[in-house]
């Protein structure tokens, strides 16, 4: 039998599925995410976490510091990587990301066409790593998570981010057309 | 004589290659043809949806793994 032009296959690997399905789904799936670990879904948290277990590592300390001050950021430390239900769940995103590629047969490494590219994303993801943590979450944890929660703040970002993204556009178009 | 133009858009996350064709489109003639060349999967989904939304006629060919041709014909 020929897979690739199995109906099946098309349907639940192959095309993408419509933007009320993903929406439905993620919804689904951060009410999970709650009711199993009790907090609402974050993801560039996380990565504050992670660095400091990097940090941590090659001998460094984050005792001191004001972000890692609270007993429940230290236990989270302390208790490390494994037992860190929302790295597990990064985790989980990215070898999910890459296993839908696979199943769809759409795994691509894609070259770097330009200088431009490599300077945008360097300094596009320090801009939004830092925005993120001092703005205590990113669009997921602060927006959708403070939405779902039914909390003024998420709204108030989603505001913001929005005059963001119209400033983020015209520079795309100044500099990248 | 309607005629055909390629539009390399490989390495371009979105929504850059949308916005190439847009000013690509607004450029051609009635019945010209653009291929529009694509490795993100995310421009695979706008760049048909909006032509289509445009009135033009579109068509997508999967040409390698995560590699399209999108073929667009100016209908206005």
């Amino acid at each position: 039998m020929d897979i690739k032009n199995n109906e099946f296959y098309k349907k639940w690997f192959k095309n993408s599925y419509t933007y009320v399905a993903g929406a439905v789904l993620l919804s689904i799936m951060q009410i999970v995410t709650l009711a199993s670990t009790g907090n609402p879904w974050g993801v560039s948290g996380v990565f504050a976490n992670w660095g400091a277990w990097i940090y941590e590592a090659i001998g460094g300390s984050v005792d001191k510091w004001y972000y890692f001050s609270s007993k429940g950021a230290q236990a989270t430390l302390e208790a490390g990587f494994m037992n860190h239900a929302p790295s597990m769940r990064n985790i989980g995103i990215i070898f999910g990301a890459l296993f839908a590629s696979f199943a769809a047969s759409q795994f691509k490494i894609k070259k770097i066409k330009n200088k431009k590219q490599i300077f945008a994303a360097i300094f596009g993801g320090l801009m939004m790593g830092y925005g993120a943590r001092i703005g205590f979450g990113c669009n997921i944890g602060a927006l959708y998570s403070g939405i779902a929660s039914l909390s003024l703040s998420g709204w108030v970002f989603a505001v913001f981010m929005f005059l963001g993204a119209i400033v983020g556009s015209k520079l795309l178009v100044k500099y990248f057309m | 004589m309607s005629k055909e133009y390629e539009l390399d858009c490989m390495g371009e996350a979105c929504p850059v290659p949308l916005i190439k064709l847009e000013n690509k489109l607004n450029e051609l003639e009635t019945g010209d043809l653009v291929i529009v060349q694509i490795d993100h999967s995310c421009a695979m989904k706008n760049v048909p949806e909006w032509a289509r939304k445009q009135g033009h006629n579109v068509e997508i060919e999967e040409v390698d793994d995560g590699e399209w041709e999108v073929f667009v014909e100016k209908a206005i």
